[in-house]
């Protein structure tokens, strides 16, 4: 008689699956409901930014920089146009800094909310998905006013930025703290206690300390397992020195600490954002900057904290006006190569929680 | 237990609150100022600089020009290729004399490709009724106004910011008018 | 009191058996396509949306278009599926889900009600066949996502099953019937009115075990849309599909009945007429479930079966113990 075995099973899921978050492709061999290999496929998304920046002006690449990171575009535009500027050794308008900082706290407070939303659809609850869209699209309409577009800001420009805030705009974006702040009460109110949520993520895809310096994970991935790294405060770019506020850090490194973290820094964002509404000089937004932009030979690389982790722009010049190469580190890219490691032996339904959780925006992961 | 009432209550308390849909076809959204929609084109003020086709970062603008009796540059042919214009602005930002803008104009949906091939004709329609946007920007303003006079016929106070915004409108209304 | 059983099988009387459970089907296929236009609509407010609201006056109509847009569609079979139980798995899910309306006592005339002394057990048992409709459906369909929900939706059936039973029993053996008019009658009487007071703890069971009978949220995991797709009918298109979407609903409908009738004294009520408090209660219960909806997030499927083994059924069990001890003492 032949002997009853069990058999294991490659499923795939994406590239069209609805929790993948876009185009992401996981081959997973389930045995039963347990994962025993987890196999990213990435690329269904590429579009080859890095080498078409070869071929285009510093200010042409600035639009293909939204097309990233596309839920934090402001953050993208001002890793290109910080890099830029540094190899120019360029001097920037007090009130321009001012309004990137504005707008990219902006940014990362909407790339964070949707985080939460989109987190908590993949466990199952679709209200808060809907309910975030609301503030996020409170901030969009803001960046609607000042750059004229929802999604693809394509705002900053080298040496500064591409418009003055227009009139009222400030007092607008002040408004929008209190109610912001009153949200995010709501929001914790409704997610943060519910314990079938927290049954889902307590304890669910740990990262030790060692495994996320090992891995170069960076951004809430890195900081949600208690080690205190921010490029803002450890490298403050741009004007960041002049703010105080948290670094926010978690201390088990599982899903829950990834998901919380993400809530506290909204708030301390949004205190960003006050200080800078407080501060804000007038002035030009505009810097002088040569008609055509060049980059004196050499090799230049600076990184942000981008919503998702450090965000770094690397240019090699041959002093023309266009970058000899061009290399974009994607801190979704980077941070997705511990995936593989954190399913195997999960359940099949933890995978949701540990993908979503990893917080991976496909366009930027593919470029 | 405890934290799932909670989540109700957040949601029980939302029942009533009001709505956030819009009901798109019927009502349409009100874009700021300096939304960027499709382009409008006004062949009058091109100079054939140029300028636009060489920083679009996706080529997708092509033009041709000659010069006609008084040795002045024309435009013959502009065509924009909506279906890899990526609506950045920096054509607009270049261009000196203010031939290409945007519009509010914002639906592009067609069903084949050929219609994403917009001519000059095409774009100077589009100017026509979506440019009217700063002329429809005015009428609103000139409405807002007249809604604070006679609110300032009942009360004194809250004509103030109205007034501050004159400036801005008139100064549209000046661009408006040279086409 | 008026019962089909007490009469004799005359010509006269079968034919008002049938009108009766003709009415009675059409009144429930029309009640539950305005189950999904209300579920859309509670959803959507508590979402801060307006819900359908396109076809019809105010979207009333919505449910009819998605119904005639299912009949419509194409009956597509998968190439690699076990056709024969393809096709026949929406059945076997669908028809005990309307038979088990036949024990529901709707009004205090009973005109409607099969009124079955084993009531009780009827629905339990009817109601299980169902699983069997799903699991066939997940395996025929020859998919993976539908296969993985297919079992899940048994295991999390099969495990649910028990304490919805045994929360039952604390009812049964308060009122000492399982036919579920009679139960309703000895809430009009009892000392301790409807049996949610005395039965609290079992209610609470009953509901918990309710929901997740339905594979509704928090417990829907066999559809888990985020994980399976959509499930065990991940394949099912036209009004294959449309069987197992009504069968759903069908359920969410009779389950909330049963807790109603064994619960919250059925029909009974002050001034209006029996149907209407029966029909408010109802909604209440179904009310409640698609609050629970837009509330919560999901389950993970091992703590689903934890939950049911260790906390549910011992729970339901204590219950027991307790209405033999109440019902000794007091
Ligand atoms: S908006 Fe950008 S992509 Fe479109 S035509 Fe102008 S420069 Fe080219
Ligand atoms: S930049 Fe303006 S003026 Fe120059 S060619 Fe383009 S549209 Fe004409």
């Amino acid at each position: 008689m032949e002997t009853l075995h069990s058999e294991e099973m490659i499923l795939n899921i994406g590239p069209q699956h609805p929790s993948t978050h876009g185009v992401f492709r996981l081959v997973v061999t389930i045995d039963g409901e347990q994962i025993v290999a987890a196999d990213p496929v990435v690329g269904y998304l590429h579009r080859g930014t890095e080498k078409l920046a070869e071929s285009l002006q510093y200010t042409q690449i600035i639009p293909y920089t939204d097309r990233l990171d596309y839920v934090a575009a402001m953050l993208n535009n001002y890793a290109l146009v910080h890099t830029v500027e540094y190899a120019m050794d360029l001097e920037i308008p007090e009130r321009a800094e001012y309004l990137r900082v504005i707008v990219m706290e902006l940014n990362r407070v909407a790339s964070h909310l949707l985080f939460v939303g989109a987190y908590l659809l993949d466990l199952g609850a679709m209200s808060p998905f809907l309910y975030v869209f609301q503030e996020r699209e409170m901030i969009v309409q803001l960046f609607n006013e000042i750059c004229g577009a929802r999604l693809t800001y394509n705002y900053m420009r080298v040496g500064g930025v591409k418009w003055d805030a227009p009139p009222g705009w400030l007092a607008k974006v002040r408004d929008f703290l209190p109610h912001m702040r009153e949200k995010l009460k709501m929001y914790d109110a409704l997610i943060s206690g519910n314990e079938i949520f927290l049954s889902r993520v307590r304890g669910m895809g740990v990262i030790t300390q060692e495994e996320a310096v090992a891995y170069s994970l960076s951004g809430i991935n890195l900081r949600s397992t208690g080690l205190r790294f921010d490029l803002r405060k450890k490298r403050p770019y741009g004007i960041y020195d002049k703010f105080a506020f948290d670094v926010v850090v978690g201390q088990n490194g599982d899903c829950f600490d990834r998901y919380w973290c993400h809530f506290l820094e909204m708030e301390q964002s949004l205190n960003i954002v006050e200080q800078a509404l407080e501060s804000i000089p007038d002035g030009p937004v505009l810097g002088k900057v040569p008609k055509l932009i060049r980059i004196p030979a050499g090799e230049y690389y600076t990184s942000i904290e981008g919503a998702r982790g450090e965000l770094g722009v690397y240019i090699v010049s041959d002093g023309k006006d266009k970058p000899y190469r061009m290399k974009l580190r994607r801190p979704s890219f980077v941070n997705l190569q511990i995936l593989s490691k954190l399913l195997i032996g999960q359940n099949m339904a933890n995978m949701i929680a540990i993908l979503g959780a990893v917080d991976i925006v496909l366009g930027e992961v593919d470029a | 237990m405890f934290g799932i009432l909670k989540g109700l209550g957040v949601t029980f308390g939302q029942l009533t609150k009001k709505k956030v849909t819009l009901q798109y076809p019927e009502v349409k959204p009100v874009w700021p100022e300096r939304f960027r929609g499709i382009h409008e084109f006004i062949p009058e003020l091109c100079i054939v600089c140029n300028q636009c086709a060489r920083i679009c970062p996706t080529s997708c603008i092509s033009l041709s020009g000659s010069r006609d009796a008084n040795k002045k540059m024309r435009i013959d042919t502009y065509d924009i290729n909506f279906e890899i214009c990526i609506l950045c602005d920096l054509c607009v930002e270049v261009c000196p004399t203010e031939a290409i803008r945007m519009t509010d104009q914002f639906e592009l949906a067609a069903y084949s490709r050929e219609e994403f091939y917009k001519d000059m004709h095409w774009l100077y329609d589009n100017h026509k009724e979506h440019g009217t946007y700063h002329a429809l920007q005015e009428a609103k303003e000139q409405a807002a106004k007249e809604q604070a006079a006679k609110e300032q016929a009942a009360k004194e106070a809250g004509a103030k910011e109205q007034a501050g915004r004159e400036p801005v409108a008139a100064s549209e209304a000046a661009t408006g008018g040279e086409t | 009191m008026f019962s089909w059983q007490t009469q004799p099988l005359t010509g006269l009387n079968f034919i008002g058996m049938v009108i009766g459970a003709v009415v009675v089907l059409a009144i429930l296929l029309l009640v539950v396509m305005y189950l999904i236009f209300f579920l859309r609509k509670v959803v959507a407010w508590m979402q801060n949306r307006i819900g359908p609201n396109r076809v019809g006056p105010w979207g009333l109509f919505q449910s009819m278009a998605d119904v005639l847009k299912l009949l419509l569609k194409e009956d597509i079979v998968p190439a690699k599926a076990d056709r024969a139980l393809f096709l026949v798995a929406p059945i076997i899910a669908f028809v005990p889900a309307f038979t088990v309306l036949a024990v529901i006592p709707y009004t205090a005339g009973h005109i409607f009600t099969a009124g079955l002394n084993i009531g009780v057990l009827f629905y339990i048992a009817l109601s299980s066949i169902t699983i069997l409709g799903i699991v066939l459906g997940g395996w025929a369909s020859n998919n993976k996502y539908s296969l993985v929900g297919g079992l899940r939706s048994a295991a999390q059936m099969i495990s649910y099953e028990i304490p919805l039973g045994m929360s039952v029993l604390g009812v049964v053996m308060l009122a000492g019937s399982l036919n579920l008019t009679t139960i309703v009658q000895q809430q009009a009487t009892d000392r301790f009115g409807w049996y949610i007071i005395p039965q609290i703890i079992g209610f609470v069971v009953f509901m918990i075990a309710a929901v997740a009978e339905l594979n509704q949220t928090p417990f829907d995991l066999p559809e888990a849309e985020s994980e399976l797709v959509a499930g065990y009918f991940t394949e099912y298109t036209g009004f294959r599909f449309a069987f197992y979407m009504l069968t759903e609903f069908v359920y969410l409908f009779a389950i909330s009945a049963l807790a109603t009738t064994l619960f919250l004294g059925g029909w009974l009520g002050p001034w209006l007429p029996s149907w209407l408090w029966f029909a408010i209660k109802t909604s209440a219960v179904i009310f409640f479930m698609f609050w629970l909806r837009a509330t919560m997030p999901r389950l993970r499927v091992d703590k689903l079966m934890g939950f049911a083994w260790k906390v549910l059924i011992p729970v339901a069990l204590f219950n027991i113990l307790l209405t033999g001890l109440l019902s000794l003492l007091v």
